[in-house]
């Protein structure tokens, strides 16, 4: 079980992530990976862990690698998801790596934020694209689904982007949203 | 395997046997052994001791194996092609509480989705806890519309034991004074919510006839004495139900009926132990005991008992009668009538509509009830204004809520924005979901199929079923009616839909050894006994002669109270 302070540990690990804007060389400064991927190649993983950032990034509350979200998309393409939707993904990753070689020289967590972020924003409206016309599936709709998934059933994604309640004992039916002020984890 | 002769004859012998601990064995087991009478419970699947065998009660979302505790397609396909057909029964969180399809095979001669659970508890685990009494139009239903066969009981013949049963099970309720939905024994009701307190109002201002009431459901909102006395406490509005309840907040089998049965000193349970046939004495008329087969040892064995409760669930305790042939009952135990197999009944839905609520958007609720609004059967009530072109009628269950996160996970965008979205609650929405009663027809029957037998070598069973024209036209309202609530209401964006029903998808089977006044009709009697041998009751789905529209557990829980008090003045009267 990952309780709170094992994912106060995993942000330290992260706190040396490219800044948005910077746009300098970062390749060396790029920290190790802090996980092992199950299913992805290392590259594949390095962009789907910095996407899962850019898709759910830290605000107020913590972001996607806080929570751990890039591991459980890797597990969920490992263990979940049918073969169809896993190549997708894969390739998808590798995907975004081609397109930042080709536009940058660099693979995408290389990329400085704003190119990263850019490229996303294609993707994103290809993907929606794709979904008005009954298209097949993009990968990115696909991505930002599982990051989304793996982020909110998380720890923090529950407990602090949204209230989480195991046992309530009550209910009441008509209280003002100001008093709770996030939606419900379940 | 010859009968067993002297002491080891002796010790597998006992005052009763009931077969199944679902949530009519558990009722059984209890007034038994409450009654003084020395009583062996055999359940086909593996025991289930409540709190302790609950392995995900406790499960928080991020401890799942599998994104939200769903199964990956493939294992769903191989392991659970039916189990899974109802969208929500068989997850990470459940699964153990459900038969394993590639294990227990039977034939779909048409579609039938037969939805089982094998374990000390049965699907009383896993029920949908909805509480409602059969009304006495219920019981009439059939004689006056010249329906299939009479009933031979009225309601008055079990409301003392609705009472009763509703009384140590606990259900909470809101008493309507509506001769078609009889009000019950119930503790405090559970709270309807800002959008769902709108839509009665609405609703009942502008249609005379209609009712909206809180669900009444077995949950504790009040226990009393006797509940706490058995380790249950009040409904945590965790609505992670089918898990198991820790707080033995809901009523099932393992937290009531046979904590209640073990304390008397007089329960056996035994496990993993399948009953293959009755075994009858042509010379004294009577069944003498069942026949098991040990589901780990694949040993026979045989235990006796003065009387016999069959609980094993509608269609199984019909297999097991259907498998009991002999020289007296050649087509099945009790089958005189060849009624035995036939009328199968069930609830028929998934035909309502939606609507989107554009009004209290800075309301929200606390809690997860596992409960929702209830709306009683409103046509054919008996007079001009509510007659329709069918027989009988539906109830709706549905409730208002709003949406979370998950709402919309393939929308457009990404970063900041979208989190900060998604962490609030999205607009209400309010449903309605109609569950309507389907008649019996003879010809909608299960029948043993000795040519495709179990990995035990134990023919099974067989199933056709269909609905017919009157729940078609019945379906056609439920959908249009659901439509002119929500519209009424004043909601917007109603959507109707029937996203189509199967026989089984209901999962109340019901009817296939039917009660009656007539042998030649019937399987049952008034008082559940065998018509053919009276010391063998059948007192689960079974039994019934019609099916109402309303959820049937607690008929079925009444039905085997009233039973069990008629087996145990009848055996001391020396009439068994």
């Amino acid at each position: 079980m990952l309780n709170r302070r094992d994912a106060f540990r995993g942000l330290a690990l992260t706190m040396g992530m490219v800044s948005v804007g910077f746009a300098g060389p970062v390749a060396a400064a790029l920290p190790p990976l802090a996980w092992t991927p199950a299913a992805l190649d290392a590259e594949q993983a390095r962009a789907l862990d910095a996407a899962a950032e850019l898709i759910v990034p830290k605000t107020d509350t913590p972001g996607a690698r806080e929570a751990k979200v890039p591991q459980f998309v890797d597990r969920a393409v490992a263990t979940y998801l049918d073969k169809p939707q896993a190549e997708l993904l894969k390739t998808g990753l590798s995907q975004m790596n081609a397109d930042a070689r080709a536009a940058h020289g660099k693979a995408f967590a290389e990329l400085t934020g704003a190119q990263q972020t850019a490229l996303l924003s294609r993707y994103d409206q290809e993907a929606a694209a794709a979904r008005k016309a009954w298209k097949p599936r993009h990968f990115f709709s696909l991505l930002k689904e599982y990051v989304t998934i793996g982020y909110f059933i998380s720890e923090p994604g529950a407990t602090l982007a949204l209230r989480y309640e195991p046992a309530p004992g009550e209910y009441h039916g008509c209280v003002p949203l100001a008093e709770i002020g996030r939606a419900w984890a379940l | 395997m010859a009968n067993l002769n002297g002491r080891s004859r002796q010790e597998n012998t006992y005052d009763a046997i009931v077969v199944g601990s679902g949530i009519s064995g558990g009722w059984a087991a209890k007034e038994l052994t409450e009654k003084g009478l020395k009583t062996l419970v055999l359940e086909r699947g593996p025991m289930v001791r409540h709190l302790e065998d609950y392995p995900t009660a406790m499960t928080d979302p991020w401890d799942t194996k599998y994104p939200q505790g769903k199964l990956p397609a493939e294992q769903l396909k191989a392991q659970y092609p039916v189990q899974s057909r109802t969208g929500y029964t068989v997850n990470e969180y459940t699964k153990h509480f459900f038969v394993r399809d590639d294990e227990n095979p039977y034939t779909e001669e048409e579609r039938f989705d037969w939805i089982r659970s094998y374990q000390v508890g049965g699907r009383s685990l896993t029920w949908g806890r909805q509480t409602y009494r059969h009304s006495p139009m219920d019981f009439e239903a059939n004689a006056r519309e010249g329906v299939a066969i009479d009933w031979p009981i009225r309601y008055a013949d079990l409301a003392p034991w609705y009472d009763y049963v509703e009384r140590f099970i606990g259900v909470s309720g809101q008493n309507e004074g509506l001769p078609h939905l009889p009000d019950g024994q119930f503790q405090p009701p559970m709270e309807m919510n800002c959008v769902e307190r709108a839509f009665k109002q609405r609703v009942e201002g502008r249609f005379g006839e209609r009712r909206i009431t809180m669900g009444r459901c077995a949950h504790l909102t009040e226990p009393t004495e006797e509940q706490l006395s058995l380790g249950r406490s009040k409904c945590q509005y965790r609505n992670m139900c089918m898990r198991g309840c820790p707080f033995g907040g809901y009523f099932s089998s393992n937290s009531a009926t046979l904590v209640a049965a073990e304390r008397t000193g007089n329960l056996r349970m035994r496990p993993d132990s399948i009953v293959t046939s009755l075994i009858y004495d042509a010379k004294a008329g009577k069944a003498t005991g069942v026949r098991i087969l040990d589901a780990q040892t694949l040993k026979e064995e045989e235990f006796y008992a003065e009387v016999i409760f069959l609980c094993a669930s509608a269609l199984n305790s019909t297999w097991i009668m259907l498998n009991s042939t002999s020289s007296r009952f050649e087509n099945g135990f009790g089958n005189g009538s060849d009624q035995l197999g036939r009328n199968v009944m069930d609830h028929h839905f998934r035909v309502g509509a939606k609507a989107d609520v554009e009004e209290f958007g800075d309301k929200y609720y606390s809690g997860r009830r596992p409960n929702g609004i209830y709306i009683p059967r409103f046509r054919n009530l008996g007079d001009a204004a509510t007659k329709k072109d069918f027989l009988r009628g539906y109830g709706y269950q549905g409730g208002a809520s709003r949406p979370g996160w998950d709402r919309d996970l393939a929308g457009e965008g990404f970063g900041a924005d979208r989190k900060a979205a998604m962490s609030q609650p999205g607009p209400w929405t309010m449903q309605l979901g109609a569950f309507g009663e389907i008649l019996p027809y003879e010809d909608n029957r299960v029948t043993l199929n000795h040519a495709a037998k179990d990995k035990y070598g134990l023919p099974t069973l067989s199933a056709k079923v269909t609905i017919r024209e009157n729940e078609k036209a019945m379906r056609k309202d439920m959908q249009a009616a659901a439509v002119e609530m929500l519209e009424a209401a004043g909601f917007k964006n109603v959507m109707a839909a029937d996203m189509g029903y199967a026989p089984g998808l209901g999962i109340h089977e019901m009817g296939t050894a039917r009660m009656g006044r007539d042998p030649k009709t019937s399987v049952l009697n008034a008082h559940n006994q065998v018509h053919e041998c009276t010391n063998v009751y059948v007192t689960d789905g079974a039994a019934m002669t019609s099916a109402s529209c309303v959820n049937p557990s607690l008929t079925y829980m009444a039905l085997t109270a009233r039973a069990v008090d008629h087996a145990v003045q009848a055996k001391r009267k020396g009439d068994l």
